[in-house]
């Protein structure tokens, strides 16, 4: 070994955001990865032409796992996670270093959205709006619902453990059930169709042609780019930002104070952390991230009500974390590409499953068991018929159940998540062959 | 440098297989097709060829062939040689699962006889079925999904659940060249402007049977108080909307107005308590089964006794198995758009109970097969009439829906979508008395002379304010 | 304590007894003017805050052995009721053709239907036992966070299972009492509210009887101290696994309540049966997690405040937003909380450096 990565010979060496020769190398690489997913970029496009790959049974015509090079869909996916990603390093820096148990993420993210809408939507004879541009309202969400934020972080210095959980659980409630009300359909418009979100072109001031257009296809500098293609590249610009200041906050002071209170806030207290503000820094944080999260999703997604920031979704990001590894960023943002490409796999599998019935062999007899149409003679857990009467699941209950059965898994078996598997398979590999 | 080629490497055998395994995508579809060239001169915003579209030839020249034999049409995206996708994002989990289930269970049985009998222009039609949860953003996700230009996009939609949702797509539909036919009969479907022009609405709207329910309640009990209750958005309010209107024209007074009230999932006393208050002799309400079991039982325990009616959506016979059965057999008279399993003999009837029966025999008795049928048939004719004129990109079979006409067969009104809505729209509802006797608890489609509860006391039905109405726009929009 | 904290503790009291005071003068302005109604109110308020207190009282039975909050008691409620549907309804057992032995069984209806209900708890203590074993055993010693997260992963899976069955029809549960009422003058008043606070009566009783025995001083020495009840000799597993057993068919009771007034009106398990477990938490929080008697009381009081706010402020819906009953117990348990942080009744927790 030439390298001895965990040798320091200064702070700042040590205290780096990128401190070794390795993650400086991934880091680039993850980055490069990054902007040229959405492309076609020539050879990586497309299924193979080599013949010896194309023969191979099941990789030849494309595994249901490995397609997520320039395909519409999976960038829409691929811009999901990423600001699920956002999202959830925000609730990282809460619950993860700070030790504050949320359960109203969904909540913050709705306010962030909110504000998005009244500071960026058009108004209408029923709706709020002021019309601003992007550089206006995504910051504005975010302040928007570090403001809440504020308001709420009180009550986590009052109560703790679970009762601030439900607390927080009751937020999300309360959230959803203001769009019922008559003055929250004026900003959140009808309780089941929602309104429309500003869209993410980038304008000067609200002139009509926008100075940088992401929702129409085109040219782009010297290339040619979709809508999906350009709003990917903006959240993956945003979601940068984001990562490193969530990398970053770990070696800051602000950083080391939270965490200090997540371990043991009375004796953080005693030396000189005070309880209160860094509290209140934590919220704050967290919330903004949420917010901004929050205004990204509901304009990517374009429309949709108050309702769709539910319970549902604040488990969703829990579970990110717990299962990516809470405390940590890259467990972090694993988890949140896991549990964001999790219902995809599942239905890809669930279809390959089905045309693998039409094959022979070992891999159709097995999803002959597995798999009904829902039709009355054969029985099998899995159902690809859509008629869900009987006692067959279908593909959209198992996304659910294998949702949940993670959840439990991980937290029983690895409580650590993906990040502790990750830490286990590069341990074996750095000390193999003795790896004992 | 060999610890960073140690970690490097992995990575790179990843990335080589991803790219190996690249699987389907868009670019390659069309690429042997005659002519996925744009349309001819029409539509604005043509789809968007991404940039790997093969060079594009001069259309070639449209068959003229009779309807099997293969490959002679034009076609894009949804269609190969040998089969046709046809699309429905429909609701199998949320707020009307109970009956968009069965629906689309209708429509497999139909689709597999249209096969059975060699599917349309030479190829086989594949179903292609999507769960939206009755949630607009999945709706609008499985839209992108369908609406993908390759193969794996579909032809046109057969059904598209929900007001809300298809309105959320009704631009796209137009920027996308897509037909859809919806699950849905809000007014402004007739909307010849972008709102509606690429959406088959089937039978008449819930504006108008609205009119017609709260007509026929009034009239056949004298009322003169009327309380209004009903979901928010495009499907509750234009409910609503029609309910008041003929509510004015006939001289009701709305005691009590609980438009867009009812919030699915939701404690609904406040609304309970609002209309034992105002106590009215008629309700009408649009919304689904749950909530209208939770108000009407509510209402009635307090003992209001008012006479109930609602869209066709807020009821579900099998709550007549429930508690609730007795309650609706005294206050609930349901409306609907279509005649209802086995009335009478017309060959569709003939045809989609034998369906029915052959392909699906255990399926639970529901009259909503009829719901299936039609849109199977509604599809089907436009399918015919674009492979007819050789053109079934999806761009033709835009333009076969303003050409088709359909029959029917007696299951529902026949219908074209050509020329003034005023003059095509469905003024035609049914309504039925909800009678306990009539239904059979688990029966099947199998039971010949089971009944789902319901016994009709007017139909086909038009009340004088809904014959007196000009259509100039959807009753309710959402702005 | 500084002066200045409990200066603000006595201002939120305060403000609570105003709000409570004002409530009850406009009661008693009520009671003058329009008795009926506020005597159709108040039962209601009792049945409801019954069906809470049941459902409060699985999870603090639940959380007093194991120190879990138990968010899958919605799932079990609505398996629970399952169980009862199908033993009540159904010709066959589930998934076989094996016929049902209890649709056989002669006589009055609601015989069958109590042997259908009892069989029904059976089988939900035995899923909760099931969950024990599998999800929380392993658990021991994790943190609190981590298992109750665990049980939100399990509500999920068994919720997704569950609405398979009701998704397409409501299921019949057969309740004997139904939807029907009798009438006090112009109060109507539901036989399930009647049945539902017996119910809960006895419920309460019983576990205030069991805690006295044997098993359940056991109990509450786990509850204790986990280490030192081990190091007497009580055996942690049997504690757990009756904790869990008790709370499951608590919440099947609940479940089966759901289907009836005040809460259901179909007397069938529908999708929204499992929603009632989320409605009951802020009776337990109100209450304190770890108080019986907490559950009792947090119950009643969430139950009144939402029925009679669906009552009395029916008028002010727009500005309230439409459903805003089921909001109102989460309003009333944060501002409890804010008075008291750890429930009415719960143990405040000790900090240690």
């Amino acid at each position: 070994m030439f390298r001895r990565p965990n040798l320091y010979t200064s702070y700042e060496a040590e205290t780096q955001v990128l401190p070794t020769f390795t993650k400086k190398i991934i880091a680039a690489f993850a980055v490069v990865l990054l902007f040229t997913m959405p492309f076609d970029v020539p050879i990586l496009s497309g299924p193979t032409e080599l013949p010896i790959l194309r023969s191979i049974p099941l990789i030849g015509d494309g595994l249901p796992f490995f397609r997520f090079l320039g395909d519409g869909n999976w960038i829409r996916f691929m811009s999901d996670a990423m600001i699920v990603v956002i999202a959830a390093l925000g609730l990282n820096i809460l619950t993860g270093m700070a030790g504050q148990v949320s359960l109203g993420h969904a909540f913050f993210m709705g306010t962030g959205a909110y504000g998005a809408a009244f500071l960026g939507g058009a108004s209408s004879e029923k709706l709020l709006g002021l019309g601003l541009p992007i550089w206006i309202w995504l910051p504005g969400a975010g302040v928007t619902a570090a403001l809440v934020g504020i308001i709420v972080s009180p009550v986590a210095v009052k109560l703790r453990g679970l009762y601030l959980a439900i607390v927080t659980l009751g937020l999300v409630f309360l959230g959803i059930h203001m769009g019922n009300t008559n003055w929250g359909r004026a900003i959140a418009g009808d309780p089941s169709l929602g309104r429309k979100f500003p869209e993410m072109d980038i304008r000067v001031w609200k002139e009509e042609q926008p100075l940088i257009s992401v929702t129409d296809d085109g040219k782009w500098l010297w290339f040619e780019a979709s809508d999906n293609q350009k709003e990917y590249l903006l959240i993956a610009v945003v979601m940068l930002v984001f990562l490193f200041f969530a990398v970053n906050i770990k070696r800051t002071r602000t950083g080391r104070a939270l965490q200090a209170i997540r371990d043991r806030d009375i004796a953080a207290e005693v030396m000189g952390v005070p309880e209160f503000k860094y509290k209140l820094i934590a919220f704050a944080t967290s919330s903004f991230f949420a917010g901004v999260a929050g205004a990204l999703f509901a304009s990517h997604v374009g429309k949709m009500p108050a309702a769709q920031f539910n319970l549902f979704l604040s488990v969703e990001f829990i579970a990110i974390l717990l299962i990516g590894g809470a405390g940590t960023v890259a467990g972090t943002v694993m988890g949140s590409f896991f549990v964001i490409l999790l219902p995809e796999l599942v239905e890809d599998f669930t279809k390959w499953l089905g045309d693998g019935t039409e094959g022979g062999g070992v891999i159709a007899g097995a999803a002959e068991v597995l798999l009904t149409d829902g039709g009355g003679s054969d029985f099998g857990p899995v159902s690809i018929g859509t008629q869900a009467q009987g006692y067959a699941l279908n593909v959209f209950d198992w996304n659910l159940i294998i949702f949940g059965v993670l959840i439990v898994g991980f937290l029983i078996f690895e409580p650590l998540g993906l990040y502790g598997i990750w830490i286990k398979v590069r341990n074996y590999w750095k000390r193999w062959p003795f790896s004992y | 440098m060999k610890k960073v080629t140690k970690g490097f490497a992995p990575l790179v055998a990843l990335a080589l297989v991803a790219a190996a395994c690249g699987g389907d995508d868009s670019a390659d579809a069309p690429a042997a097709e005659p002519a996925a060239a744009d349309e001819p001169a029409d539509e604005p915003a043509a789809a968007d060829e991404p940039a790997d579209e093969p060079a594009d030839e001069p259309a070639a020249e449209p068959a003229d062939e009779p309807a099997d034999e293969p490959a002679d049409v034009l076609y894009d995206y949804g269609v190969t040689e040998d089969t046709i996708r046809i699309g429905l994002n429909a609701d199998l989990s949320g707020a009307f699962a109970a009956l968009v289930t069965q629906i689309v269970d209708g429509q497999e049985a139909f689709w597999d006889i249209v096969n059975e009998n060699g599917g349309v222009a030479g190829r086989q039609i594949e179903l292609v079925v999507l769960d939206n949860a009755y949630d607009v953003p999945t709706h609008l996700a499985n839209y992108e999904e369908f609406a993908q230009e390759s193969e794996e996009g579909i032809l046109m939609f057969s059904q598209s659940t929900g007001s809300p949702h298809t309105a959320a797509t009704a631009e796209m539909l137009v920027d996308d060249d897509l037909l859809a036919i919806p699950l849905s009969w809000y007014s402004g479907w007739a909307d010849p402007g972008p709102a509606g022009a690429n959406v088959m609405e089937l039978y008449t709207s819930y504006c108008i049977e609205a009119m017609n329910g709260v007509e026929y309640m009034a009239k056949a009990l004298g009322a003169t108080t009327i309380g209004i209750i009903s979901f928010p958005g495009e499907y509750g309010q234009d409910g609503a909307t029609g309910a008041k209107m003929a509510a004015e024209a006939l001289g009701l007074e709305v005691v009590f107005d609980g438009e867009g009230q009812i919030i699915p999932g939701s404690d609904q006393t406040p609304l309970i308590t609002g209309l034992v208050e105002a106590n009215p002799d008629i309700i009408w309400t649009t919304s689904n089964p749950a909530t209208t079991a939770e108000i009407m039982g509510g209402v009635y325990a307090q003992g209001l006794t008012a006479q109930w009616s609602g869209n066709s959506p807020s009821w579900n016979y099998q709550l007549l198995a429930t508690d609730l059965g007795p309650v609706a057999d005294a206050v609930y008279w349901h409306s609907t758009y279509t005649q209802l399993w086995e009335t009478d003999d017309t060959p569709g009837m003939t045809a989609m109970v034998e369906g029915m029966r052959r392909l699906k025999p255990e399926a639970p008795l529901s009259d909503v097969y009829i719901i299936s049928w039609t849109e199977g048939m509604a599809t089907l004719a436009v399918l015919e009439q674009a492979a007819a004129n050789g053109d079934m990109t999806r761009a033709g079979i835009v333009k076969a829906f303003g050409e088709v006409s359909v029959d029917f067969q007696g299951l529902a009104p026949d219908q074209t979508w050509g020329g003034e809505p005023n003059d095509y729209i469905v003024r035609d509802s049914f309504i039925y008395d909800v009678v306990l006797d009539n239904f059979d608890a688990g029966a099947t489609v199998s039971d010949v002379g089971a009944g789902t509860g319901f016994e009709l006391l007017a139909g086909p039905y038009v009340g004088d304010v809904a014959k007196a109405y000009s259509f100039d726009g959807a009753c309710f929009s959402a702005g | 304590m500084s002066s200045g904290t409990t200066r603000k503790i006595s201002a939120g009291l305060g403000v609570v007894i105003t709000l409570l005071a004002a409530i009850g003068l406009y009661l008693v302005y009520e009671l003058f003017t329009d008795p009926y109604t506020l005597l159709q109110a108040v039962v209601k308020s009792l049945a409801m805050g019954s069906i809470y207190a049941l459902i409060a009282l699985g999870f603090v039975l639940i959380f007093k052995a194991t120190e879990v909050i138990n968010f899958a008691q919605g799932a079990l409620a609505m398996c629970g009721a399952l169980f009862v549907s199908y033993s009540f309804t159904d010709e066959h057992i589930p998934f076989t053709t094996i016929h049902n032995p209890i649709v056989d069984i002669g006589g009055p209806v609601w015989i069958r239907w109590v042997l259908c209900a009892l069989l029904g708890m059976a089988f939900a203590a035995l899923l909760g036992l099931l969950l024990e074993r599998i999800a929380i055993r392993p658990m021991i010693g994790q943190p609190l966070f981590s298992v109750a997260v665990i049980t939100l992963g399990l509500e999920i899976v068994l919720r997704a299972v569950a609405y398979d069955a009701v998704k397409t029809a409501p299921r019949v549960l057969g309740v004997p009492w139904g939807v029907k009422d009798f009438k006090i003058g112009t109060a109507v008043i539901n036989y399930s509210y009647v049945v539902v606070i017996l119910v809960a009566l006895a419920a309460f009783y019983a576990v205030f009887v069991f805690y006295r025995s044997k098993m359940g001083i056991a109990m509450r020495a786990v509850a204790r101290d986990q280490e030192a009840a081990m190091a007497q000799g009580i055996s942690i597993g049997k504690v757990f696994a009756i904790a869990w057993g008790a709370g499951a068919v608590l919440a099947a009771l609940g479940g089966l309540f759901a289907s009836s007034p005040p809460i259901g009106q179909t007397g069938a398990v529908e999708v929204t049966t499992a929603l009632v477990a989320f409605r009951a938490l802020p009776a337990v929080i109100l209450g304190g997690l770890d108080s019986v008697q907490g559950a009792l009381v947090g119950g009643l009081i969430i139950g009144s405040s939402e029925i009679l706010a669906g009552q009395y402020l029916a008028g002010q819906v727009a500005w309230l937003g439409s459903g805003y009953p089921l909001i109102i117990p989460y309003v009333v348990m944060i501002i409890a909380l804010l008075v008291r942080p750890y429930g009415l009744f719960g143990t405040p927790e000790i900090r240690r450096v």
